[in-house]
């Protein structure tokens, strides 16, 4: 059993879409399910249970992240972004434009994370090639579109 | 990245209308912001957490089971076992005829397992993780039992039974003779036999799992079920006889659902489970399905074998007929099977003038996961088939395969046509897709590339592929499963009205899972009404306890855009007429024919000054109708349910129309191997596709590419493999490779509109056609190996070290044996 | 996906962490949890406590030295390693990592964490072992340093023993170096991999064939020299759903005939 001195449980402060939310968590809790479950930010979804999908992926400090693959107790003092702060008020991203533009999702499951992929891209990136934007979206599984519309998608935000 | 399209030239000027367009879709503004509603969002006060414990045995009795620990778990608030399951509810209704009709399948392992990962007790929790922790505490005994994971062998003797209820593995057993089998084969020059094929276990693996959230009113005793299933109607009609209430006590409600490709028919077993545990513990139970769970125990592709196929051809490529056994393994119960056992009947010749058939069609159970629809349901695995067949065809007779094909094809002169067993493809013109596609591929330059390719070590394939996707269902044709259902046609509902403030409101029946049907309806009532699609409100989802659905009603078997889109239409001009004739009240006795709807009113046709806009019209309906004529028979809420024409099936012959439209696709892949690892690439690849009127191209485009790369993936890399103990092998997607972005192919579309005669827009379903990239990549690597020891490719499944087998030795492949007949 | 109750603790020194690690035979350190954290959700493994190594700034860091010597810390990312100008001296390195996973993965996931899990699909064990990279491991008592043959004891087993850490990895200079796999579609789960170096003599790593990489030197880069170096270790493969035995055996010839031969351009 877990010795008594470390404990299982955390108080933690965690910033994100520049709220800043005080929880306290059990260790064990996963990034993915404190935002979805305890701050109710859904957006962010789960499509798999080994890290591989990306549908939950988000920006944590500047860092594209899985968040099933980091606990909540990880992302203590950190500055979280996720899918529902893409957007200026009613003002869409120039990619959440894009991927409606070229018909960059249909079911829209692995959208968030998509969109969290190809706007950490962007930034480090402003200009990337074809094989650049697929390199950069190969953390992220989609099953609707074939990716094909979403390479499309990323290549006009970018340009 | 696409790099070319390939399109009919325009010859009319197109009319202005929304059908056609490419208007953005309405679902994108809440989905790209993370605003859509999936199943896992929906919260309940007080809701508590299921953990199903699955077994982990593929064959066992369960000698014990002891929930008493799991119950004392301090954040535990109750269990639920299949003893209690199986004292509260009866057996799901089968499908089948006997044997498999005496199966009794509940929503929980009753005294038997019989898969890995078979749902045994339900735990429901405070929270996910002491749902799972006190899942650990159940106890389970069991005493194993030997598993069959192989088919062929399910019947021989002394194996084990897997439902003894049933008497033996047998599920269920038909045979399907068209044509003069005899006369086919006496005409023949050759006969090639065939002696094993077989069609592999994947499925499309949408990315969001199953899942519900089930609340129970008990003063009205109605249970409500948040979900993602994909055919609420087919859950209902199973559920309700099961749990002894009618369908009104079931109300089901579905929002955005993260992709379903048929994989979430068949969730009825669960969301009983959820129903039971909402009632017997008195409040809302959530259950989310985790990707193993999905892989171990949801709706996997029909696995099928063809044995002992024999094909009447003559010299010159004129096929004539076949004969084939094809042996569904459909898994460990049937929840939607044997339906697979006919559903292939739609496309029995698929895009050729086959006139003699005979299938001796058997569904045995095994101890894996069931099998249930996956997009291209059966008819994929027969369409493989026939593709086989004519590959080997031409392999073993010297043929071209593209001659092969336009010796054989249907013709489009030849349309509407019909097959040897009575349905009736609509329209279409299969030799000019294949042109196109040849095209796309330069097909006249593949000597060079052939050339080429081999200087660079590798190997070179081509190969075509071809998919009918027949959409909007007879569901009649369940009949020739068991005479006794009493199913027959097919229905959709849409509801369209006109409420206070001049909005116009749509419902559908359907259970949209990325298929943007809220664009395309509201495309459809804009040019009725002849406003903006701006000013068209789909609702998006399907709730059951409104009157906006209908007995068939759910999205599934490509038929939007003939049943949906046909309701749709149907209510528009419903509401079209009501508001003609209640303007003609309002103008002082204006006869409808001189009154026309523009910019979002009516006007008449001689004085567009005389105009009343939607908003006064829906006013006066709804809020201020006094002194109106009593006999105006105006609601401006209208409801339409759309039939499409189809005739009872003759069950003695097996014979009649299953399905109203005939998508087509035809794809050619050209592949590269690598001879010395057998890994290959996809070097080039065009997909044509023809399902009619487009009413929004790049949806349907859209819909062409998902279906590709499924049918990519699927050829390569995805597959549900069991071991001897019944073991999956691939149960995440670690192991069970989906195609990321890295892996796909350079793609090339083009398109042709053979409208549909037998459609209200001249609309085919479409949606699951992709099948024929799985075709195009076995034929490819059978070219690819043509001149490398001639291996004949006998599975779906072509991973690397398959290939690497066949080229190490070509005895791997099929054993085809030609004879003079 | 649910994990099981754990405790978690962040040290902020080294010598905190090998305490915590000390005084429980049930902690584990977390590196960047791209393995862990996956081996908890499906409870195959459930520490009782993990030991984040996050705040340890011991760990972190690229150093080149003047002899071309690199020194990597252990909680090193795979993009740290990519972006790095000083582990461009061994180019090998950041062009191995940028095919691990993905971008996401690469950006937790550490070269530490990597070496210590010794998963055999793990690209970096056998490239490791072909650099003839060092192993610098620190417990209570001190730190030893070992070569790889005696780092790497199994699957999920290393030399890292309870209540040690593995701090940091040294890799001798060079340049020649070649890597070549055989993985499910591009980057997914390796299936054979091979590593080589050819700097001084011809030493070569096969990953995905045994429990550890297996590492040969061969008598000479001609490719039949390697593949019949190859056939003299008696490779005996594990068979599973991506490849038999024997497509292993013979796909380790193949892809250490490519990773020499890349190793010679290089």
């Amino acid at each position: 059993m877990a010795t008594s001195a470390v404990p299982t449980e955390r108080a933690i402060s965690v910033t994100v879409n520049g709220t800043t939310y005080d929880r306290e968590v059990e260790a064990r809790k996963l990034l993915i399910h404190f935002l979805r479950d305890d701050l109710d930010l859904t957006g962010s979804h789960i499509g798999c249970d080994t890290g591989n999908c990306g549908a939950c992926s988000v920006i944590v400090d500047g860092t594209l992240v899985k968040s099933c693959m980091l606990l909540a107790v990880q992302a203590d003092g950190a500055r979280v972004e996720t899918v529902e702060g893409l957007a200026a008020g009613d003002e869409l991203s120039k990619l959440q434009q894009a991927f409606t533009a070229h018909h960059a999702l249909q079911c829209g499951y692995c959208t968030p994370g998509m969109l969290m992929s190809a706007t950490a891209l962007l930034r480090a990136n402003p200009s990337p090639s074809d094989d650049e934007i697929r390199k950069a979206l190969q953390g992220n599984i989609c099953r609707c579109t074939g990716y094909w519309n979403i390479f499309e998608a990323v290549k006009a935000a970018a340009e | 990245m696409t790099s070319t399209t390939i399109a009919p030239e325009k010859t009319e000027q197109q009319q202005e209308e929304w059908k056609g367009q490419n208007v953005p879709r309405k679902e994108d503004w809440r989905l790209v912001q993370g605003q859509g509603v999936f199943v896992d969002d929906v919260k309940r006060h007080g809701m508590g957490y299921i953990h199903f414990v699955r077994s982990p045995y593929a064959h066992a009795h369960i000698t014990s089971i002891d929930v008493s620990k799991a119950e004392e778990h301090p954040a535990v608030y109750g269990t639920l076992t299949g003893e209690e399951v199986a004292a509260l509810t009866d057996p799901f209704f089968q499908i089948s005829s006997v044997p498999g009709a005496n199966v009794k399948d509940y929503a929980l392992a009753v005294g038997k397992v019989r898969f890995v990962g078979e749902p045994i007790v339900a735990v429901v929790a405070e929270t996910r993780e002491a749902a799972r922790d006190a899942s650990e505490l159940v106890e389970i005994e069991y005493e194993p039992l030997d598993a069959i994971t192989d088919a062929r062998h399910a019947r021989d003797e002394g194996v084990p039974t897997i439902h003894e209820d049933a008497g033996g593995n047998l599920m269920w057993e038909g045979v399907y003779e068209w044509g003069d089998l005899d006369a086919a084969f006496a005409e023949a020059d050759k006969v090639v036999k065939i002696d094993e094929l077989h069609f592999h276990r994947f499925n499309s693996t949408p990315l969001e799992c199953d899942g519900a959230l089930v609340e129970y009113n008990r003063g009205v005793g109605q249970w409500t079920i948040h979900t993602n299933n994909q055919f609420p109607g087919f859950a209902a009609i199973m559920m309700g006889p099961a749990m002894r209430v009618g369908l009104d006590k079931l109300r089901f409600v579905t929002q955005d659902i993260g992709g379903g490709f048929g994989n979430k028919i068949t969730s009825h077993p669960q969301l009983v489970a959820c129903c039971l545990l909402a009632r017997k513990l008195n409040r809302p139970v959530q259950w989310t399905e985790w990707r193993t769970d999905f892989h171990l125990s949801m709706s996997h592709g029909n696995e099928r074998w063809f044995l002992e196929t024999e094909v009447a051809v003559k010299n010159d490529g004129t096929l004539l007929g076949f004969r084939t056994k094809a042996l569904d393994d459909a898994g460990a119960y049937l929840r939607y099977e044997p339906l697979g056992g006919v559903i292939w009947a739609q496309v029995t010749p698929g895009m050729y003038k086959w006139q003699h058939v005979r299938v001796d069609f058997t569904q045995v159970a095994t101890n894996k996961a069931p099998v249930s629809p996956n997009r291209g349901y059966s008819r994929m695995q027969h369409l493989w088939f026939t593709e086989r067949m004519i590959d080997i065809v031409a392999h073993e007779l010297g043929l071209d395969p593209v001659e092969v094909r336009k010796r054989n094809f249907i013709k489009a002169e030849d349309m509407p046509y019909t097959t040897p067993n009575g349905c009736v493809y609509d329209s279409g013109d299969y030799a000019k897709m294949l042109d196109i596609a040849l095209e796309l591929v330069e097909y006249e330059r593949l000597a060079g590339r052939r050339a080429e390719a081999a200087a660079a070590g590798k190997l070179l394939g081509v190969g075509i592929g071809s998919t009918l996707d027949s959409g909007t269902n007879n569901f009649g044709q369940s009949r020739l499963i068991n005479p006794e259902l009493q199913f027959s046609g097919n229905n959709e509902v849409a509801t369209v009205k006109l409420d206070i403030f001049g909005e116009i409101v749509v419902t559908l029946g359907t259970t949209p899972q990325g298929q943007s049907h809220e664009t395309t309806a509201s495309q459809v009532v804009a040019d009725i009404l002849k406003c903006s699609i701006e000013d068209v409100h789909v609702r998006s989802g399907h709730d059951s306890y409104w009157n906006s659905h209908a007995g068939f009603s759910g999205t599934y078997a490509s038929q939007f855009a003939v049943t949906g889109l046909g309701a749709v239409k149907g209510a528009t001009e419903m509401l079209r007429d009501e508001i003609l004739k209640l303007a003609g009240v309002v103008f002082g006795g204006v006869p409808a024919e001189a009154l026309e709807l523009a910019g979002g009113g009516v006007r008449m046709k001689e004085n567009h000054e005389a105009f009343l806009p939607f908003m006064a019209c829906g006013a006066i309906i709804n809020a201020n109708n006094a002194g109106l004529p009593e006999d105006l028979d105006v609601t401006l809420n209208c409801r339409y349910v759309y039939r499409p024409p189809f005739e009872v099936p003759d069950v003695e012959r097996k014979y009649g129309n299953l399905t109203l439209t005939y998508a087509a696709q035809i794809h050619v892949a050209v592949i590269e191997i690598d001879p010395e690892t057998g890994s290959y690439d996809i070097v080039d690849y065009a997909a044509v596709d023809d399902c009619g009127k487009r009413i929004n191209p790049q949806i349907v485009e859209g819909q062409v590419m998902g279906a590709t790369a499924q049918a990519l993936g699927a050829a390569v890399h995805e597959s549900f493999v069991y071991d001897e103990d019944g073991n999956l092998l691939t149960p995440n997607f670690y192991d069970y490779h989906v195609p990321h972005a890295l892996d796909m192919p350079p793609l090339k579309t083009g398109y042709i509109e053979s409208p549909s005669p037998f459609t209200s827009l001249g609309t085919k379903g479409m949606g699951e056609g992709g099948g024929a990239g799985i075709h195009a990549v076995c034929a490819a690597v059978q070219d690819a190996l043509r001149e490398h020891g001639g291996a004949i490719v006998w599975d779906s499944s072509n991973p690397y070290h398959r290939v690497w087998e066949m080229l190490n030795d070509p005895s791997k492949g099929a054993h085809v044996q030609v004879s003079e007949a | 996906m649910l994990l099981r109750e754990v405790a978690y603790a962040k040290p902020e020194s080294l010598a905190e962490a090998l305490e915590i690690l000390a005084a429980d035979d049930g902690a584990r350190a977390l590196a960047g949890g791209q393995t862990l954290i996956n081996v908890m959700k499906a409870r195959a493994g459930s520490p009782d406590t993990l030991v984040d190594l996050s705040g340890l700034d011991d760990l972190k860091g690229i150093e080149l030295g003047a002899d071309g010597t690199l020194e990597l810390g252990a909680m090193t990312t795979y993009s740290e390693i990519i972006a790095s100008s000083e582990a461009r001296a061994r180019p090998i390195l950041g062009e191995v990592c940028a095919q691990i996973a993905d971008v996401q993965v690469r950006n937790r996931g550490t070269i530490g964490g990597n070496a210590c899990t010794n998963d055999p699909t793990n690209h970096l064990p056998p490239l490791l072992a072909a650099l003839g990279a060092r192993f610098t491991i620190a417990g209570r008592g001190g730190e030893q340093t070992v070569p790889a043959e005696e780092f790497f004891l199994g699957v999920y087993l290393t030399a890292v023993g309870t209540g040690e850490l593995l701090t940091k990895i040294t890799i001798p200079a060079g340049r020649n170096d070649g890597f070549a796999a055989v993985t499910l579609g591009v980057d997914g789960t390796c299936v054979v991999s091979a590593a080589a170096s050819l700097n001084g003599s011809a030493r070569l790593a096969l990953g995905c064939v045994d429990a550890v990489p297996v590492v040969l030197s061969p008598s000479s880069t001609d490719p039949d020299a390697v593949r019949q170096a190859v056939r003299d270790t008696a490779l005996d493969p594990p068979s599973d759903v991506h490849a038999s035995s024997d497509y292993r055996r013979h796909l380790a010839e193949v892809l250490a005939v490519r990773a020499i031969e890349q190793a010679q351009r290089s």
